[in-house]
């Protein structure tokens, strides 16, 4: 083990066997020098050209590898220091000291994280186990009059570790009663996890379930499981078919990249069909099996679909929209009035993607409707924390319903502090955007608003260029928030546009201003605004005259903490002529989730403020652009807590 | 007894100096050494994909596992390496809280948090390693080194020196190697 003073001193040489410079390709070492009789050295040189060969061709094909970006979304900000200053805050023009935040030496002795600050961390609405960690929502489905949701769960502790599926039930997608672990890791063929998996109603109004298990040699393998007792419409016992697993990884498949079986849909043959997504190389591909009978499967020639450069794909899913209707399909519905999407959740990025295409059922393809979009280079269904997310059809409302599993951006320490991590978000329902066709629209099950209590309605405020209003409100910790905006259209007209890039995550979030926004509701906000949360509009015009509108979400001066997430997340979001811009918040301490557009753009923010908490949380109202008046209406609704 | 012995040792002699014998044992002498080379080969391209490649070296050749490990097997060691560093901050903090007792609560703090990165960090990141699902590996590391930063800014915000900066500093640049291998695993 290296001592302490070599790790503190990385770039001292070392003592290697070879010198360490950069490898060129074809880089040879040096043939030894042997003397042999003539025929042995025909033989030896014989020898020497292979291994020369052999050796050309390994180094051929393992060239330098070029240094990754290490920036991802992955792990709260690892820039320690910057949190300190709270740079451009309103509070300066208010007389609020910018460095309000100092500890007096020696009469705080807490750190950043008290069990105040934590406990207030805590949903009110939001679906989460009572303790340790949560991950992918399985199995979702309404059954004999209740809503199941299963989740991979670990017992232990406030991480990921060994995994059973966690249980609960709901008669409205809001209030939930927790039940016994449904599956556990009890068998060889799921010893080290029962993963993630999706519920199929026969019919005959059956269930059945396949899920992955992590063998106890770490293979990846599909299972089938069924209720103990179809006739509980608690689901409370399940049963694994005594012949599982009932696919292995087929050839060419690595055993570790061989999960997520989705809902199955029935062919024209009148066969069951899943996918499951997996990769060859760096191509994410989803494998196609069709079914009788659950237990013995047959794997289709090619894939439903792959794409280059996407790496493994996790949680697949698919399922049909409908080209006019506003409710959602059953799986297993195709024709002329439909489309399908593909969805994946992409390893490499963490991040859920999908797309609109056809689905031909003979062939068992699909092909997206703009390539240039396709799955896991174009459309996220949540430009936030979002991942592992899995849709149902919900057959007692007739809609389509999304599940997402909403992780951590704290550190480690304080999930163990505080005993739990992670949430499920609001579930959404699925539509295609009838308006836009290129998109789907994702918004709130209609369920959440029965939540909504007192409401404080704000009607036409006119912001100037700079404003920054302080909205009046009871509380501010659980809100469902409803707004419109308007630019003032005479700026809009006489504003010379310029065809300046904007994105959210590069711009330096609400702070930097434009001639035409960023605008919107500061969430989670302590007076001065030492912390803050901003999800804003910004609209930029271009040189053509067009504008363009982005959508973002701003936690960079969400909390003085240091240990957290500071990212600022969004998108561009389609704006219709004739449509007021619009965004609904759902505030649920800590956690944001924001819609643009009646659901066009979301994005969900996990925010971890130490001030803006319990009484100090506060809601405000900003337009920071520098040359357009925005009128904004809002109401604003106090959000019970739920039974969770 | 003897003469057949002397048979076979003949017959042995003759066999390894017959030009067929000569080609297989290079064949197989050329194949150990590609094979030993293939290996480091794997360490030194892997390490060029951190960011600091001669920690990245050290860290892996002091293991002798390295010698056969795939990706996935050198990101293990790097995982027993933040492991082996954790505990070895965790004991310097057990030291200093007797030599430094005005800097208890700061220490105790830093308990917590290197705790986190021993009990959960890395538990998890080798069980995330060993089924596949590196991506928790990758969350794991990353937040070791914010661990290690927090015990670093734990000492400021209460007004002290840190007598941890060099402890600290190493964890971060460990972790920042080994999420940097777990990122070329994930990557492909």
């Amino acid at each position: 083990m290296a001592s302490s003073s070599d790790l503190e001193n990385p770039n001292a040489s070392s003592a290697l066997p070879y010198s360490y410079t950069p490898l060129p390709d074809g880089e040879q070492t040096a043939e030894p020098a042997v003397v042999l009789h003539p025929k042995k050295a025909v033989a030896f040189l014989v020898c020497a050209f292979l291994s020369v060969g052999f050796l050309v061709a390994l180094i051929g094909n393992n060239g330098p590898l070029a240094p990754k970006n290490l920036n991802t979304n992955v792990a709260p900000s690892t820039v320690a220091t910057t949190a300190k200053t709270t740079p451009l805050s309103r509070g300066v023009d208010k007389g609020v000291s910018e460095k309000a935040f100092r500890p007096l030496l020696g009469a705080d002795n807490s750190f950043p994280w008290s069990s105040n600050m934590l406990d207030w961390q805590r949903t009110g609405f939001h679906f989460q186990p009572e303790k340790n960690w949560m991950n992918d929502p399985n199995g979702p489905v309404f059954y004999k009059g209740w809503y199941h949701l299963f989740y991979q769960y670990h017992p232990d502790a406030p991480v990921w570790g060994k995994i059973v599926w966690g249980h609960a039930v709901s008669k409205d997608l809001i209030n939930w009663r927790h039940l016994p672990i449904a599956m556990e890791t009890d068998q060889w063929y799921d010893e080290q996890g029962v993963w993630t998996g999706s519920a199929t109603i026969l019919p005959d109004g059956q269930l059945v379930v396949l899920y992955t298990g992590s063998t106890n040699e770490s293979v990846q393998v599909q299972n089938l499981a069924y209720p103990a007792d179809p006739n509980d419409p608690l689901l409370i016992n399940w049963v694994k078919y005594p012949g599982n697993p009932v696919l292995v990884p087929p050839p060419g498949i690595d055993d570790k990249d061989f999960r997520d079986p989705t809902t199955a849909w029935k062919t024209p043959e009148g066969k069951w069909r899943i996918t499951i997504g997996s990769k060859i190389n760096k191509t994410g591909i989803s494998l196609v099996y069709d079914t009788e009978d659950f237990k013995t499967f047959e794997l289709l020639d090619g894939v439903l679909h792959a794409v280059p450069g996407t790496g493994m794909w996790e949680c697949v899913d698919f399922y049909p929209i409908s080209k006019q209707t506003e409710n959602g399909l059953d799986t297993s519905v195709d024709g002329p009035g439909v489309k399908h999407i593909v969805k994946a959740s992409m390893d490499d990025d963490r991040h859920d993607y999908y797309a609109i295409g056809t689905y031909d059922a003979y062939k068992g393809k699909w092909t997206p409707d703009n390539p240039t979009l396709d799955v896991g280079i174009g459309l996220r269904y949540d430009y936030g924390i979002y991942y592992a997310s899995k849709t149902f059809y919900d057959q007692n409302k007739n809609r389509r319903v999304l599940w997402s599993w909403i992780k951590e951006t704290d550190t480690e320490a304080s999930d163990i502090s505080k005993g739990w991590a992670s949430l499920m978000g609001v579930p959404r329902t699925i539509l295609l955007d009838k308006k836009t066709k290129s998109n789907i629209i994702q918004w709130p099950v209609e369920e959440i608003t029965a939540l909504r209590t007192d409401a404080t309605v704000f009607k036409n405020l006119v912001l100037e260029a700079g404003a920054l209003v302080p909205l009046n409100l009871p509380a501010a910790s659980q809100l469902d928030i409803v707004a419109e905006f308007e630019l003032d259209e005479a700026t809009v007209q006489r504003l010379n546009g310029a065809d300046v890039a904007y994105d959210c995550a590069q711009s330096g979030g609400a702070a930097t201003r434009g001639a035409l926004g960023p605008f919107g509701l500061s969430v989670l906000a302590h007076d001065g605004l030492v912390e803050h949360t901003p999800v804003y509009f910004y609209v930029a015009k271009g040189v053509d005259g067009n504008l363009k509108t982005f959508f973002c979400a701003d936690q960079s001066r969400s909390s003085t903490a240091t240990d957290v997430d500071k990212s600022i997340y969004g998108n561009i979001v389609p704006v219709l002529k004739g449509e007021k811009l619009s965004m609904r918040i759902l505030v649920d301490h800590s956690i944001v989730e924001s819609f643009a557009q009646e659901g066009r753009t979301c994005i969900t923010s996990r925010v971890y403020p130490t001030k803006a908490i319990y009484n100090n949380a506060r809601l405000f109202l900003f337009n920071n652009a520098t040359a357009a008046t925005v009128t904004a209406s809002i109401n604003v609704w106090q959000m019970k807590s739920a039974d969770i | 007894m003897e003469s057949r012995n002397t048979n076979f040792l003949q017959f042995l002699k003759m066999k390894i100096s017959s030009p067929l014998t000569i080609l297989f044992l290079l064949f197989l002498l050329q194949q150990t050494l590609l094979s030993a080379m293939a290996d480091l080969q794997l360490i030194k391209n892997t390490c060029k994909g951190t960011p600091s490649s001669s920690l990245c070296l050290k860290i892996l050749l002091a293991d002798p596992k390295s010698q056969n490990a795939d990706l996935t097997g050198l990101a293990l060691i790097g995982v027993d390496a933040i492991n082996n560093k954790g505990l070895e901050i965790l004991k310097q903090i057990v030291a200093l809280k007797e030599s430094r007792p005005e800097l208890g609560p700061v220490l105790d703090h830093c308990a917590e948090v290197y705790l986190a990165v021993v009990d959960a960090d890395v538990l998890s990141s080798r069980d995330a390693l060993r089924t596949g699902m590196a991506k928790f590996a990758e969350q794991g590391m990353a937040d070791s080194a914010v661990e290690a930063q927090v015990c670093e800014g734990s000492f400021g915000e209460h007004g002290h020196t840190s007598p941890m900066l060099g402890s600290n500093n190493a964890m971060i640049d460990v972790a920042n190697v080994v999420r940097a291998i777990v990122h070329i695993l994930l990557y492909g």
